[in-house]
Protein backbone atom coordinates (compact mmCIF):
# COMPACT_ATOMS: atom_id res chain seq x y z
CA UNK A 1 0.00 0.00 0.00
CA UNK A 2 3.10 2.51 0.64
CA UNK A 3 4.04 1.68 -3.21
CA UNK A 4 0.34 3.15 -4.12
CA UNK A 5 0.63 6.07 -2.20
CA UNK A 6 4.25 6.61 -3.34
CA UNK A 7 3.24 6.34 -6.59
CA UNK A 8 0.62 8.92 -6.26
CA UNK A 9 3.04 11.52 -4.23
CA UNK A 10 5.45 11.32 -6.74
CA UNK A 11 2.96 12.21 -10.02
CA UNK A 12 2.11 15.24 -7.88
CA UNK A 13 5.60 16.08 -7.24
CA UNK A 14 6.06 16.07 -11.41
CA UNK A 15 2.68 17.23 -12.19
CA UNK A 16 3.97 20.39 -9.45
CA UNK A 17 7.39 20.19 -11.31
CA UNK A 18 5.67 20.92 -15.22
CA UNK A 19 3.42 23.50 -13.86
CA UNK A 20 6.10 25.45 -12.13
CA UNK A 21 8.15 25.34 -15.28
CA UNK A 22 5.02 26.18 -17.54
CA UNK A 23 4.08 29.36 -14.98
CA UNK A 24 7.20 30.52 -15.63
CA UNK A 25 8.60 30.28 -19.12
CA UNK A 26 5.25 30.94 -21.20
CA UNK A 27 4.49 34.58 -22.66
CA UNK A 28 0.85 33.98 -22.47
CA UNK A 29 -1.52 34.84 -20.18
CA UNK A 30 -3.76 31.23 -21.04
CA UNK A 31 -0.68 29.36 -21.39
CA UNK A 32 0.91 30.92 -17.86
CA UNK A 33 -3.38 29.53 -16.49
CA UNK A 34 -2.66 26.29 -17.77
CA UNK A 35 0.66 25.96 -15.96
CA UNK A 36 -1.20 27.24 -12.35
CA UNK A 37 -3.83 24.52 -13.46
CA UNK A 38 -1.22 21.87 -13.41
CA UNK A 39 0.32 22.79 -10.26
CA UNK A 40 -2.86 22.84 -8.48
CA UNK A 41 -3.52 19.05 -10.27
CA UNK A 42 -0.51 17.99 -8.24
CA UNK A 43 -1.84 19.24 -5.03
CA UNK A 44 -5.39 17.40 -5.69
CA UNK A 45 -3.20 14.53 -6.72
CA UNK A 46 -1.19 14.51 -2.88
CA UNK A 47 -4.26 15.22 -0.99
CA UNK A 48 -6.49 12.47 -2.45
CA UNK A 49 -3.77 9.79 -1.75
CA UNK A 50 -3.22 11.55 1.89
CA UNK A 51 -7.02 11.28 2.24
CA UNK A 52 -7.12 7.30 0.77
CA UNK A 53 -4.19 5.96 2.33
CA UNK A 54 -3.40 8.54 5.66
CA UNK A 55 -6.60 9.15 6.83
CA UNK A 56 -9.62 7.24 5.06
CA UNK A 57 -11.75 8.00 8.36
CA UNK A 58 -11.41 12.05 8.61
CA UNK A 59 -13.37 13.78 5.80
CA UNK A 60 -11.79 17.02 6.01
CA UNK A 61 -9.59 15.59 3.48
CA UNK A 62 -12.02 15.37 0.83
CA UNK A 63 -13.21 19.15 1.67
CA UNK A 64 -10.07 20.61 1.42
CA UNK A 65 -10.08 18.72 -2.20
CA UNK A 66 -13.25 20.35 -3.41
CA UNK A 67 -11.91 23.61 -1.83
CA UNK A 68 -9.24 22.94 -4.47
CA UNK A 69 -11.09 22.40 -7.13
CA UNK A 70 -12.91 25.67 -5.85
CA UNK A 71 -10.06 27.72 -6.78
CA UNK A 72 -8.89 26.06 -9.53
CA UNK A 73 -12.14 27.17 -11.43
CA UNK A 74 -11.71 30.68 -9.80
CA UNK A 75 -8.64 31.25 -10.98
CA UNK A 76 -9.93 30.97 -14.26
CA UNK A 77 -12.74 32.70 -14.71
CA UNK A 78 -11.41 35.74 -13.19
CA UNK A 79 -7.70 35.14 -15.43
CA UNK A 80 -10.12 35.02 -17.61
CA UNK A 81 -11.64 37.70 -17.19
CA UNK A 82 -8.31 40.02 -16.79
CA UNK A 83 -7.52 38.16 -20.45
CA UNK A 84 -10.62 40.20 -21.55
CA UNK A 85 -9.69 43.45 -20.48
CA UNK A 86 -5.92 43.17 -21.42
CA UNK A 87 -7.12 42.17 -24.99
CA UNK A 88 -9.20 44.99 -25.19
CA UNK A 89 -7.02 47.34 -23.98
CA UNK A 90 -4.09 46.65 -25.51
CA UNK A 91 -5.20 44.01 -28.33
CA UNK A 92 -3.00 41.07 -26.94
CA UNK A 93 -2.94 38.83 -23.88
CA UNK A 94 1.58 38.99 -24.18
CA UNK A 95 2.66 39.23 -20.51
CA UNK A 96 5.91 40.49 -22.08
CA UNK A 97 4.30 43.72 -23.20
CA UNK A 98 2.49 44.44 -19.76
CA UNK A 99 5.34 45.99 -18.34
CA UNK A 100 3.50 49.16 -17.74
CA UNK A 101 1.52 46.84 -14.81
CA UNK A 102 5.33 47.49 -12.78
CA UNK A 103 4.59 49.71 -9.81
CA UNK B 1 -3.37 -4.13 -4.40
CA UNK B 2 -1.04 -4.69 -7.62
CA UNK B 3 -3.86 -3.58 -10.10
CA UNK B 4 -4.00 -0.69 -8.04
CA UNK B 5 -0.72 0.05 -8.13
CA UNK B 6 -0.39 -0.35 -12.22
CA UNK B 7 -3.39 2.00 -12.64
CA UNK B 8 -2.76 4.42 -10.43
CA UNK B 9 1.13 4.57 -12.03
CA UNK B 10 -0.08 4.35 -16.04
CA UNK B 11 -2.79 7.06 -14.94
CA UNK B 12 0.19 9.13 -13.43
CA UNK B 13 2.55 8.32 -16.28
CA UNK B 14 -0.53 9.91 -18.72
CA UNK B 15 -0.90 12.58 -16.43
CA UNK B 16 2.45 13.74 -16.70
CA UNK B 17 3.24 12.98 -20.50
CA UNK B 18 0.04 14.70 -21.11
CA UNK B 19 0.93 17.91 -18.87
CA UNK B 20 4.37 17.70 -20.46
CA UNK B 21 2.70 17.62 -23.54
CA UNK B 22 1.27 21.22 -22.66
CA UNK B 23 3.94 23.02 -23.00
CA UNK B 24 5.75 21.31 -25.78
CA UNK B 25 3.43 22.11 -28.82
CA UNK B 26 3.04 25.14 -30.61
CA UNK B 27 -0.89 24.26 -31.59
CA UNK B 28 -2.57 26.09 -28.89
CA UNK B 29 -6.02 24.19 -29.25
CA UNK B 30 -3.67 21.08 -29.34
CA UNK B 31 -2.00 22.53 -25.79
CA UNK B 32 -5.67 22.65 -24.36
CA UNK B 33 -6.75 19.26 -25.33
CA UNK B 34 -3.62 18.07 -23.94
CA UNK B 35 -4.42 19.40 -20.32
CA UNK B 36 -7.92 17.95 -20.63
CA UNK B 37 -6.54 14.80 -21.05
CA UNK B 38 -4.03 15.48 -18.41
CA UNK B 39 -6.96 16.40 -16.06
CA UNK B 40 -8.58 13.51 -16.98
CA UNK B 41 -6.01 11.09 -16.02
CA UNK B 42 -5.82 12.66 -12.98
CA UNK B 43 -9.45 12.25 -12.48
CA UNK B 44 -9.07 8.43 -13.32
CA UNK B 45 -6.06 8.46 -10.38
CA UNK B 46 -8.64 9.73 -8.34
CA UNK B 47 -10.67 6.61 -9.15
CA UNK B 48 -8.41 4.45 -9.38
CA UNK B 49 -7.93 5.24 -5.62
CA UNK B 50 -11.62 4.31 -4.83
CA UNK B 51 -11.80 7.92 -4.31
CA UNK B 52 -15.25 7.69 -6.60
CA UNK B 53 -17.24 10.92 -6.34
CA UNK B 54 -14.11 13.40 -6.44
CA UNK B 55 -12.82 11.09 -9.94
CA UNK B 56 -16.26 11.68 -11.36
CA UNK B 57 -16.29 15.29 -10.27
CA UNK B 58 -12.79 16.18 -11.70
CA UNK B 59 -13.60 14.52 -15.11
CA UNK B 60 -17.06 16.22 -14.90
CA UNK B 61 -15.17 19.68 -14.04
CA UNK B 62 -11.74 19.47 -16.02
CA UNK B 63 -14.13 18.59 -19.43
CA UNK B 64 -16.09 21.99 -19.12
CA UNK B 65 -13.33 23.87 -18.18
CA UNK B 66 -10.94 22.81 -20.48
CA UNK B 67 -13.47 23.28 -23.49
CA UNK B 68 -13.47 27.36 -22.28
CA UNK B 69 -10.29 27.12 -22.00
CA UNK B 70 -9.97 25.72 -26.04
CA UNK B 71 -11.87 28.72 -26.92
CA UNK B 72 -10.43 31.39 -25.10
CA UNK B 73 -7.36 30.07 -26.33
CA UNK B 74 -8.68 30.72 -30.23
CA UNK B 75 -9.98 33.69 -29.60
CA UNK B 76 -7.09 35.49 -27.84
CA UNK B 77 -3.38 33.83 -29.47
CA UNK B 78 -1.69 35.75 -31.83
CA UNK B 79 -1.08 31.95 -33.76
CA UNK B 80 -4.04 29.37 -32.35
CA UNK B 81 -3.20 26.66 -34.91
CA UNK B 82 0.75 26.71 -33.89
CA UNK B 83 1.27 27.17 -38.11
CA UNK B 84 3.95 29.98 -37.83
CA UNK B 85 5.97 28.21 -35.16
CA UNK B 86 6.55 30.82 -32.67
CA UNK B 87 8.18 30.45 -29.92
CA UNK B 88 6.03 32.08 -26.69
CA UNK B 89 8.46 31.23 -23.89
CA UNK B 90 11.22 33.04 -22.29
CA UNK B 91 13.49 32.42 -19.37
CA UNK B 92 13.50 28.69 -20.46
CA UNK B 93 16.69 27.67 -18.25
CA UNK B 94 15.77 29.00 -14.86
CA UNK B 95 12.41 27.63 -15.59
CA UNK B 96 13.48 24.21 -15.74
CA UNK B 97 15.45 25.10 -12.83
CA UNK B 98 12.77 26.10 -10.77
CA UNK B 99 10.69 23.07 -11.90
CA UNK B 100 13.23 20.83 -11.50
CA UNK B 101 13.82 22.12 -7.76
CA UNK B 102 10.32 22.07 -6.87
CA UNK B 103 9.60 18.30 -8.29
CA UNK B 104 13.07 17.09 -6.79
CA UNK B 105 12.45 18.65 -3.31
CA UNK B 106 8.78 17.48 -3.44
CA UNK B 107 9.81 14.01 -3.98
CA UNK B 108 12.47 13.81 -1.70
CA UNK B 109 9.95 15.03 0.72
CA UNK B 110 7.53 11.93 -0.34
CA UNK B 111 10.50 9.15 -0.27
CA UNK B 112 12.42 10.27 2.99
CA UNK B 113 9.13 11.38 5.13
CA UNK B 114 7.51 8.66 7.70
CA UNK B 115 4.01 8.57 6.56
CA UNK B 116 2.64 5.73 9.55
CA UNK B 117 0.82 3.51 9.15
CA UNK B 118 -1.48 2.89 5.64
CA UNK B 119 -5.27 2.18 5.80
CA UNK B 120 -5.27 -0.53 3.09
CA UNK B 121 -9.58 -0.54 3.40
CA UNK B 122 -11.30 2.64 1.89
CA UNK B 123 -15.22 3.53 2.50
CA UNK B 124 -17.23 1.98 -0.07
CA UNK B 125 -18.50 5.02 -2.47
CA UNK B 126 -21.71 5.26 -1.37
CA UNK B 127 -20.53 5.67 2.44
CA UNK B 128 -17.89 8.52 1.31
CA UNK B 129 -20.60 10.51 -0.62
CA UNK B 130 -23.00 10.27 2.42
CA UNK B 131 -19.85 11.20 5.14
CA UNK B 132 -18.62 14.08 2.53
CA UNK B 133 -22.26 15.59 2.57
CA UNK B 134 -22.55 15.38 5.77
CA UNK B 135 -18.91 16.54 6.71
CA UNK B 136 -19.95 19.94 4.17
CA UNK B 137 -23.65 20.71 6.18
CA UNK B 138 -21.39 20.13 9.37
CA UNK B 139 -18.42 20.89 10.68
CA UNK B 140 -16.96 22.35 7.07
CA UNK B 141 -20.31 24.48 6.52
CA UNK B 142 -18.35 27.16 7.22
CA UNK B 143 -15.74 26.25 4.65
CA UNK B 144 -18.21 25.33 2.32
CA UNK B 145 -20.12 28.84 2.77
CA UNK B 146 -17.03 30.68 1.75
CA UNK B 147 -16.26 29.04 -0.68
CA UNK B 148 -20.08 29.43 -2.29
CA UNK B 149 -19.27 33.24 -1.51
CA UNK B 150 -15.79 33.37 -2.64
CA UNK B 151 -17.25 31.76 -6.40
CA UNK B 152 -20.14 34.69 -6.43
CA UNK B 153 -17.42 37.62 -6.08
CA UNK B 154 -15.51 35.74 -8.49
CA UNK B 155 -17.71 35.71 -10.94
CA UNK B 156 -19.13 39.17 -10.48
CA UNK B 157 -15.30 41.00 -10.35
CA UNK B 158 -14.90 38.76 -13.46
CA UNK B 159 -17.83 39.81 -15.35
CA UNK B 160 -17.13 43.27 -14.06
CA UNK B 161 -13.42 43.55 -15.17
CA UNK B 162 -14.34 41.77 -18.33
CA UNK B 163 -17.04 44.12 -19.65
CA UNK B 164 -16.18 47.45 -21.12
CA UNK B 165 -16.28 50.51 -19.35
CA UNK B 166 -18.51 53.04 -20.15
CA UNK B 167 -19.08 56.96 -19.62
CA UNK B 168 -20.65 59.64 -20.31
CA UNK B 169 -20.89 61.70 -23.16
CA UNK B 170 -21.05 65.44 -22.75
CA UNK B 171 -24.84 64.98 -24.63
CA UNK B 172 -25.51 62.38 -22.16
CA UNK B 173 -25.53 59.74 -24.34
CA UNK B 174 -23.46 56.74 -23.36
CA UNK B 175 -19.80 55.77 -25.02
CA UNK B 176 -17.18 52.99 -24.47
CA UNK B 177 -14.32 54.34 -23.49
CA UNK B 178 -10.53 52.10 -24.28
Amino acid sequence: MITVLLLALVTGAILFGVGVYGALSQTNLVMIMMGVELILAGALVNLVAFWRFLHPESYSGQMFVLVVMTVMALEMAVGFGVAIARFRAKGSVEMEEAGDLKG
Amino acid sequence: MYAQAFFVAAFGLAAIGFGVAVFRTSSMVRSALALLFSQTAVGCMFLAMQTEFLGVLQIMMMATEMSIMTIFMVMFMMDPGGLGGMDMSHQKRFSIGAGLSAAGAAIAVALLADWGPITAEAPDAAMQTRELGIEMLGRSMLIFETAAVTILTAMIAATAVAIPAHTLADNGNKEVSE
